[in-house]
């Protein structure tokens, strides 16, 4: 959980992760008429992986099977992107609770913390539920959560400052003495969703739009068999 | 009685401030603080700038409340496939312009505060900016995203 990542080499190791997830997008999906979403074709398998959850204890694969499941990766550290995806996230619970119709299934959302340094399971919980009493917030151990967030596609870097400076860290002299815990994560805002078989089925590149969101996630359910 | 009368001599003095600031041009609109949750390590903050002067004056300083924790000038900015945070020194605003500090753009962060702030909530900021003049803004907590409704563009009205 110590291990620190360095900027350049994580970020361009999990670019790759991200073209090869792209590239892996088939034609054929496009005629599901999605305005938000891309549908992978066939879906992703995703590595097995066991994280911290404050009331399940654990949060697995297996919690991700018979339901759908919207995954967002992030910290709760995080001033701006978390909090406006979050925030988004629940109007698109709040759509659906209105309007129960409106999709085939309700979607379970899970917040993922990039940053188990900072971001306990209780801090995670409290902070995701914050959103939606049904948001579920967890994390691991980093190199758990890195594997995860590489299969899906999703890249981050750490980023330092000091008097307003941004660092660059040299791998070899590591992180300045005073600023270890100062850091501000960069992170793409996609949104993927996994289907009951616990594959990933599809990416929602930000910007989101609730509207959008129930109304692909809807398409792509029906779809589904 | 002595209550009374700092009273009127600080809404003196605020509503000085806004009419100074009004001659000099920039003027603050629709100032907010975004809900978080109650540990929220990090709180944000959002209004328009409007400058309504010929030449460029930038947001230098933002100073607040000491329970709510450090405060910074960042912008989220997509690069490399990544939102990414990027500190900022001050936030211009181009003559006869207005920038928005809004969700996903320019904002002010407030760093590990002892308290956070629920809805409702009206939070003090002083902004201070390259002409020399300051400004005290109140600015409401209160739920949103990236689709406000009214956000941004409204004007104050005094």
């Amino acid at each position: 959980m110590k291990r620190i990542f360095l900027k350049n080499s994580v970020a361009l190791l999990l670019l790759f992760g991200l073209s090869a997830v792209l590239s892996g997008c088939d034609r054929s999906a496009e005629r599901l008429n999605l305005d938000g979403s891309m549908v992978l074709s066939p879906p992703k398998e995703l590595p097995e992986f066991i994280f911290e959850h404050r009331d399940m204890g654990k949060f697995s694969a297996e919690n991700l099977k018979g339901k759908w499941s919207l995954f967002f990766f992030g910290y709760t550290h995080c001033p701006d992107v978390c909090p406006t995806e979050l925030f988004m996230l629940s109007e698109v619970m709040r759509k659906i609770e209105k309007n129960p119709e409106s999709v085939a299934e309700v979607p379970q959302v899970v917040f993922v913390s990039v940053d188990p340094q900072r971001d306990t399971p209780d801090s995670l919980q409290e902070y995701a539920g914050y959103y939606h009493q049904s948001f579920i917030g967890t994390t691991g151990e980093q190199e758990s959560v890195d594997i995860l967030a590489r299969a899906m596609g999703t890249m981050y870097e750490r980023v330092y400052y000091l008097n307003g400076k941004q660092l660059l860290i040299d791998e070899e002299e590591g992180v300045p003495e005073g600023v270890e815990n100062s850091y501000l994560i960069n992170h793409s805002a996609s949104i993927f969703l996994v289907n009951p078989e616990g594959d990933m089925h599809a990416v929602f590149s930000a910007p989101h739009n609730p509207d959008v969101m129930v109304k692909d996630l809807a398409t792509i359910q029906r779809a589904w068999d | 009685m002595n209550m009374n009368i700092s009273r009127v001599l600080s809404t003196l003095f605020l509503l000085a401030t806004v009419f100074s600031v009004r001659a000099e041009g920039v003027m603050v609109s629709d100032p907010w603080v975004r809900a978080a949750p109650p540990n929220a390590p990090a709180l944000a903050a959002f209004m328009s700038l409007e400058n309504h002067s010929g030449s460029e004056v930038a947001l230098i300083g933002v100073t607040a409340a000491a329970e709510l924790g450090r405060v910074e000038m960042h912008r989220t900015k997509m690069a490399d496939g990544m939102m990414k945070m990027i500190q900022q020194k001050n936030i211009p605003v181009a003559p006869h312009s207005s920038t928005v500090l809004k969700p996903g753009s320019w904002h002010i962060m407030m760093i590990g505060p002892a308290k956070v702030p629920t809805v409702g909530d009206q939070i003090h900021l002083t902004l201070s900016f390259s002409d020399g003049s300051e400004q005290m803004v109140m600015a409401e907590v209160r739920r949103g995203g990236m689709m406000m409704k009214g956000g941004g563009h409204q004007m104050m009205h005094h």
